[in-house]
C-alpha cells in the first residue's frame, strides 16, 4: 500500500500516533521552530505548525511546514478559515502539495477579536466542515467550483478537529460525524482533561462506526503551571478540567514534575479508551519536556521515524567560492599531515616555502615529553607558577604555528554549514564557601566548542588526600606524599600549597568495611583536620560501599553542613538516606552511577523527586581509566552531553566529576617499575592519568580528582591550552 | 428596520460650522421609530446647534422639518420647499435618506447626522438587535428561523464552533450562541437530523455582488 505522508502510515499500519503541535515565531526567522523540530525529531510523527493561533499575527504556516520538513519532522499544514477566502485557500493548498506537504489540518480559526489584531475583517467565507469538503473535492481532482485541475492535483491527508467538552455536548458526536462525512480523515480533539466525559465522547463515536471511518487522536495539554490550568479552566472557550487536577497543581511542589505526571497519566488512562488512535500533543512552547513524557509511556521510539530524514529536501548548494575555499584546506591539511610525518619520523621532506614555519615546529614534541617530568621534577614547587606562565606562552607561541584558528579555517564557508549551537546549557553547581567557593558546569556547548556557544565555568582539579596512609601507592607516587601522608591536614596543606589543588578530596578508605571498617567518628576528625588545614573546598569521598556510606556520611554531614562541602557518592541503593542528607543541609552532592546514560537520569530524578535541587548534583558517570575502560566512560559521559545540550534533556543537564586518580593508580602498569619496554615509570603513570583526565574533558568532564602532582600540572596546561585556543572565536 | 444612532453633535457641527443656515432634515421612517430622527430628535438637534452657534459667537441658524420618509423619491419631492437659503442639510435618515438625497439633489450639500447600525428589531425599551445581515440568501429555513450569518460572530454555517460553553458564544459571552439555540430547537421539533446535511460554502455575490445591489419587479415598473 502507498501511504501519502508518514502519519498515514503510521495509523494505518495500527500503531498509535503521536503527533504535537509547535507555533512558529512573531518574526521573520525559522529558527525557533528548526530549534523545536530538533529537539522532537523522531519523537512525533508529525508536527501541526499552526496557523495564526489565537488570531495573533505569526510566521506563516506553510513557511513553518517547510522548516520542520527540512529538519527530519513530518508537517501538517493547518489551515484556518479566519483569514483567507476560498481562492487564497485553494491556492495556498496547491502551493503545499507542490512543496511535500501531505497532510493538512482544516480548523475554523479563533475570531480575531481574541487576538492582536481585532480590528481585522474577519474572513470565514468558508467555515471548518466546507473546508474539509473542500480539500476533499480537491482529492478528488476538482477545485470548489466543481472546475477540473488538470494536472497534479492535491491529495492530502485531511484532519479537523472536535471539542468533545464544548455545548450542547450531546451534539458534538454529530458534528464529528459530520466533519467525517465531509472527508476528514484523521480528527485531534481538543485539550482533554476530564477523562471520564471524554470516554462518554469516545463511546458515542465508538459506537457510531466513527472510530472505523476517522482515527481519533486525543490532544493533551501537559500542565506547567497552576497559573496555566488555572487560566484554561477560567478563559480558555469551551474547555472542561477537573477541580481535582487543578488542586494538585496548586500544590505541588514541583509544578513542572507535576505537569509531566498529570500527562503521562492522562494518556495511560486514555490509550485504554476504545477507538483512541493516538495523541495531538500540544506543549505550548514547552516541547522540550515532550520525549520525557514520550518515553514514560513507551511512545518512544516512533516506528518509521528513520524513513523521515529527507534526502531530497536537503540541499548543499556549494557555490564556486565554497568549493574553493574546501579545496584549499583539504590541501592545507595534507600539509599538516606531511609535517606531522616529518615531525615522527624526523625526516625533513617538506616543501621549501614552508621549511621555515616547520623548522620551529621540529624540534618541540620531543622535547615536550622529556622535559616536562623532568622539568617538573627539578623544579622547586615554589617557582611553578612563573614557570607555568612562561612555559605556557613558549607552547602558546608554537601553537599558533601548528594551530590556525577556526575563524581562518572556515572563513569563506556559510556559518551553518559547520555550526550546531545546542539547544540546552549545563547547570552550574556551587561547592566551597565564600570566595574560595568553586562553580562547575554552565557549559551551553559542547566541550570546547566555543564558536558554538560558551563554555562556562573552566575545569577545574582537585587532589586526593586519603584518610589513612595508603599501603598501595607506587614509589612514583608515594614519594611526593610520605613525608605528610599520616595526617591528612598537612597532606591537604601541601596539595594546595605546594602542588595547586583547587580542591581536595577527602577519600574516606578506612571506613571501607572490607578494610579497615573504622567508624564515622574517625572520619569526623579527619575532616575536621583537612578542614583546620587548608581554605579551598572540599569534597569527601565515601568507601563506594553503600551501605557503610550511608552510615558514615550520614554523621559526617554535621561536620560538613557549614561549608556547603561536596559529598558522595549517592548511588540508587542509597539515595534516599543521602538524598534526605543533603536535603537537610542542603549540601551539594555526587550522583553516582555504574557507565550508564539512564541510570545517570534516574538518579537525577529521583532525586530530584525527593527534593534534591538538580541545581546541587554533580554527577559521576564512573569512569575508567585508560586501557581500563575509558572508552565506555567517554561514550556514556558524550552520550549524556548530547542529550543534556541537543536535545535538551533537562534531567541530564548537570557537570561531571571524574575521580581519575584513583583509578589509574591502581592498574598494573602504574606500578611497574622503569624498564627498557614500559619506560620510566613515573613518566608512565602521570601520562596515564593525564590522557585519562584530557579525554574526558573532551567528552564533558569538569571537575577532576587527581592524585599526581604533575599530572595536575600537566593536564592543567593541557587543558589551558584547548581552552585559551578554542576561546579565539570566529 | 434599519438601526441608526444619532453621530455626537460635535462631529455633525464640525461639517457646518461655517454655514449661516442649515436644514436639519428628519425621517419618520425607521429612523422616527427608532426615536434617532424622528419630529422630536429633529426639535433637540436643532436647539442644540443653535445654541453652539450663540456660544461661539456665529451668524448661524438651523431650521428643522421632518418627512414620512427619505428613502423614496416621492417623499423627498417637496425638499426644495424648505430649501431657501439653505446652505447645507444634515440628514437624520439612514444612510439611504443621505444617499438618494446626494443623488436627486446634485448640487446640495448633504451631511449624516446618523450611523446606520444594522437591521435589527426593538427587543426591550431602548433596546436593538441585529437579526439579519441581508445576504440575500435566505436560508433560516434551515435553521429554526434563526439567523447564523447575523447573530453568530464567525457565521458558521456548520456550526456550532468548539467554543460555546454553558450556552454562552465564545467571542462575546453577552449573547447566546446561536447554534445551541438552534440545536436546542430542532430537536425539540425531531428535526435534528436535517443538519446532517452539510449546508454548502455561500454565494456571496448575492451578499457583496457586484457593485450595489438592484432588484427590479418586471410586473411594476413602467
Amino acid at each position: 500500500m502507498k501511504f501519502r505522508s508518514n502519519l498515514e502510515r503510521v495509523l494505518k499500519s495500527g500503531y498509535m500516533a503521536i503527533t504535537c503541535e509547535l507555533a512558529p515565531p512573531k518574526h521573520a526567522s525559522l529558527e525557533p521552530l528548526k530549534k523545536k523540530a530538533r529537539v522532537l525529531k523522531g519523537y512525533v510523527d508529525a508536527a501541526n505548525i499552526t496557523d495564526c493561533q489565537v488570531a495573533m499575527v505569526r510566521l506563516s504556516s506553510l513557511a513553518g511546514c517547510l522548516a520542520i520538513m527540512l529538519e527530519g519532522i513530518e508537517p501538517i499544514l493547518q489551515m484556518t478559515c479566519r483569514d483567507r477566502n476560498r481562492i487564497a485557500m485553494q491556492s495556498d493548498l496547491l502551493g503545499a502539495w507542490a512543496l511535500g506537504i501531505r497532510n493538512v489540518f482544516c480548523t475554523t480559526g479563533d475570531h480575531p477579536t481574541f487576538g492582536d489584531h481585532p480590528q481585522a475583517k474577519p474572513v470565514f467565507d468558508l467555515d471548518s466542515v466546507q473546508l474539509v469538503a473542500m480539500v476533499n473535492q480537491l482529492k478528488q481532482g476538482r477545485f470548489l467550483n466543481g472546475q477540473e485541475i488538470k494536472g497534479e492535483n492535491p491529495r492530502f491527508f485531511i484532519g479537523a478537529t472536535e471539542n468533545p467538552f464544548a455545548d450542547p455536548s450531546e451534539y458534538r458526536v454529530r458534528r464529528l460525524a459530520k466533519k467525517i462525512k465531509a472527508g476528514a480523515e484523521f480528527i485531534q480533539t481538543q485539550l482533554v482533561y476530564d477523562v471520564t466525559k471524554f470516554k462518554q465522547f469516545m463511546y458515542i463515536a465508538h459506537n457510531e462506526g466513527l472510530t472505523e471511518k476517522a482515527y481519533i487522536l486525543a490532544g493533551i495539554v501537559p500542565p506547567k503551571s497552576f497559573r496555566m490550568i488555572d487560566y484554561i479552566k477560567s478563559h480558555l472557550p469551551g474547555s472542561c478540567v477537573p477541580e481535582d487536577l487543578v488542586k494538585r497543581m496548586r500544590e505541588a511542589k514541583d509544578p513542572l514534575e507535576e505537569g509531566i505526571k498529570i500527562a503521562v497519566e492522562l494518556i495511560e488512562q486514555i490509550k485504554e479508551i476504545p477507538g483512541v488512535k493516538g495523541f495531538h500533543l500540544m506543549a505550548i512552547g514547552w516541547e522540550e519536556y515532550l520525549p520525557e513524557i514520550l518515553k514514560k509511556t513507551g511512545f518512544y521510539p516512533r516506528p518509521f521515524s528513520q524513513d523521515l530524514l529527507p534526502e531530497d529536501t536537503k540541499t548543499f548548494s556549494l557555490r564556486e567560492q565554497e568549493k574553493k575555499h574546501l579545496e584549499e584546506e583539504i590541501k592545507n591539511l595534507k600539509e599538516h599531515l606531511l609535517r606531522l610525518e616529518s615531525l615522527i619520523t624526523g625526516k625533513k621532506e617538506i616543501k621549501e616555502e614552508d621549511s621555515e614555519k616547520v623548522s620551529i615546529t621540529i624540534e618541540t614534541p620531543k622535547e615536550k615529553t622529556t622535559a616536562v617530568v623532568e622539568d617538573l621534577t627539578k623544579t622547586s614547587p615554589s617557582s611553578l607558577a612563573p614557570a607555568k606562565e612562561e612555559s605556557l606562552t613558549g607552547e602558546k607561541s608554537r601553537l599558533k604555528v601548528l594551530y590556525r584558528s577556526l575563524s581562518e579555517r572556515a572563513k569563506g564557508l556559510p556559518e551553518d554549514l559547520y555550526r550546531e549551537p545546542a539547544s540546552g546549557r549545563i547547570r552550574e553547581v556551587v561547592f566551597g564557601k565564600g570566595d574560595k567557593a568553586l562553580k562547575v558546569g554552565g557549559a551551553e556547548a559542547l566541550p570546547f566548542h566555543s564558536f558554538e556557544g560558551s563554555l562556562g565555568q573552566p575545569l577545574r582539579i582537585a587532589m586526593e588526600v586519603l584518610d589513612v596512609v595508603p599501603e598501595d601507592f607506587p614509589e612514583v607516587l608515594a614519594k611526593y606524599f610520605k613525608d605528610v601522608w599520616d595526617d591528612p591536614g598537612s597532606w591537604a596543606k601541601k596539595c594546595v600549597e605546594e602542588y595547586g589543588a583547587e580542591a581536595i578530596a577527602v577519600y574516606l578508605l578506612g571506613i571501607d568495611p572490607n578494610y579497615l571498617n573504622l567508624g564515622a567518628d574517625h572520619a569526623k576528625r579527619v575532616i575536621e583536620k583537612v578542614k583546620k588545614a587548608v581554605d579551598v573546598p572540599l569534597i569527601i569521598w565515601g568507601c563506594d560501599n553503600a551501605e557503610k556510606d550511608t552510615e558514615v556520611l550520614r554523621e559526617v554531614a554535621e561536620v560538613i553542613k557549614d561549608d556547603n562541602i561536596l559529598f558522595g557518592p549517592i548511588v540508587e541503593d542509597n539515595y534516599r538516606t543521602l538524598g534526605a542528607v543533603a536535603l537537610g543541609y542542603q549540601l551539594p552532592v555526587i550522583a553516582q552511577s555504574p557507565i550508564d546514560v539512564n541510570i545517570a537520569k534516574q538518579l537525577n530524578i529521583l532525586l530530584e523527586n525527593l527534593g534534591v535541587p538538580l541545581e546541587k548534583i554533580i554527577m559521576d558517570p564512573s569512569v575508567g581509566a585508560l586501557g581500563y575502560g575509558l572508552e565506555y566512560t567517554y561514550s556514556v559521559m558524550e552520550r549524556i552531553r548530547l542529550a543534556a545540550l541537543y536535545s535538551n534533556d533537562v534531567k541530564l543537564q548537570n557537570p561531571f566529576i571524574c575521580n581519575v586518580g584513583r583509578e589509574v593508580w591502581k592498574t598494573k602498569e602504574t606500578s611497574l617499575p622503569s624498564d627498557e619496554f614500559m619506560g620510566e615509570a613515573e613518566m608512565r603513570g602521570v601520562m596515564m592519568e593525564v590522557i585519562t583526565a584530557v579525554s574526558l574533558a573532551l567528552a564533558g568532564g569538569e571537575l577532576f580528582i587527581l592524585r599526581h602532582p604533575k599530572s595536575l600540572e600537566l593536564t592543567k596546561r593541557v587543558l589551558n591550552l584547548l581552552w585559551t585556543s578554542s576561546e579565539q572565536k570566529p | 428596520m434599519v438601526i441608526t444612532e444619532l453621530k455626537p453633535i460635535e462631529k455633525i457641527w464640525q461639517n457646518i460650522a461655517d454655514f449661516r443656515k442649515v436644514l436639519v432634515l428628519g425621517c419618520r421612517g425607521c429612523s422616527g421609530i427608532c426615536s434617532t430622527g424622528g419630529d422630536r430628535e429633529v426639535k433637540l438637534l436643532v436647539s442644540a446647534l443653535n445654541l453652539i452657534a450663540e456660544n461661539e459667537g456665529k451668524n448661524f441658524i438651523a431650521l428643522g422639518q421632518t418627512l414620512i420618509r427619505q428613502c423614496d423619491p416621492v417623499a423627498l419631492k417637496v425638499l426644495p420647499e424648505f430649501l431657501k437659503e439653505v446652505e447645507a442639510v444634515v440628514s437624520l435618515a439612514c444612510g439611504v435618506g443621505v444617499n438618494l438625497i446626494a443623488d436627486l439633489y446634485p448640487d446640495l450639500k448633504v451631511y449624516p447626522g446618523t450611523d446606520t447600525l444594522f437591521i435589527g428589531a426593538h427587543v426591550g425599551f431602548g433596546v436593538w438587535e441585529e437579526k439579519c445581515r441581508a445576504c440575500g440568501d435566505c436560508f433560516i429555513d434551515k435553521t429554526a428561523g434563526l439567523c447564523p450569518i447575523a447573530r453568530c460572530p464567525k457565521g458558521l454555517l456548520n456550526g456550532p464552533c468548539g467554543g460555546s460553553q454553558t450556552e454562552r458564544c465564545e467571542v462575546n459571552p453577552e449573547i447566546p450562541c446561536v447554534w445551541y439555540e438552534i440545536i436546542i430547537r430542532l430537536e425539540k421539533r425531531g428535526e435534528l437530523a436535517s443538519l446532517d446535511e452539510i449546508i454548502g460554502p455561500k454565494d456571496w455575490r448575492l451578499t457583496f455582488g457586484e457593485g450595489p445591489r438592484k432588484r427590479q419587479r418586471e410586473d411594476l415598473t413602467f
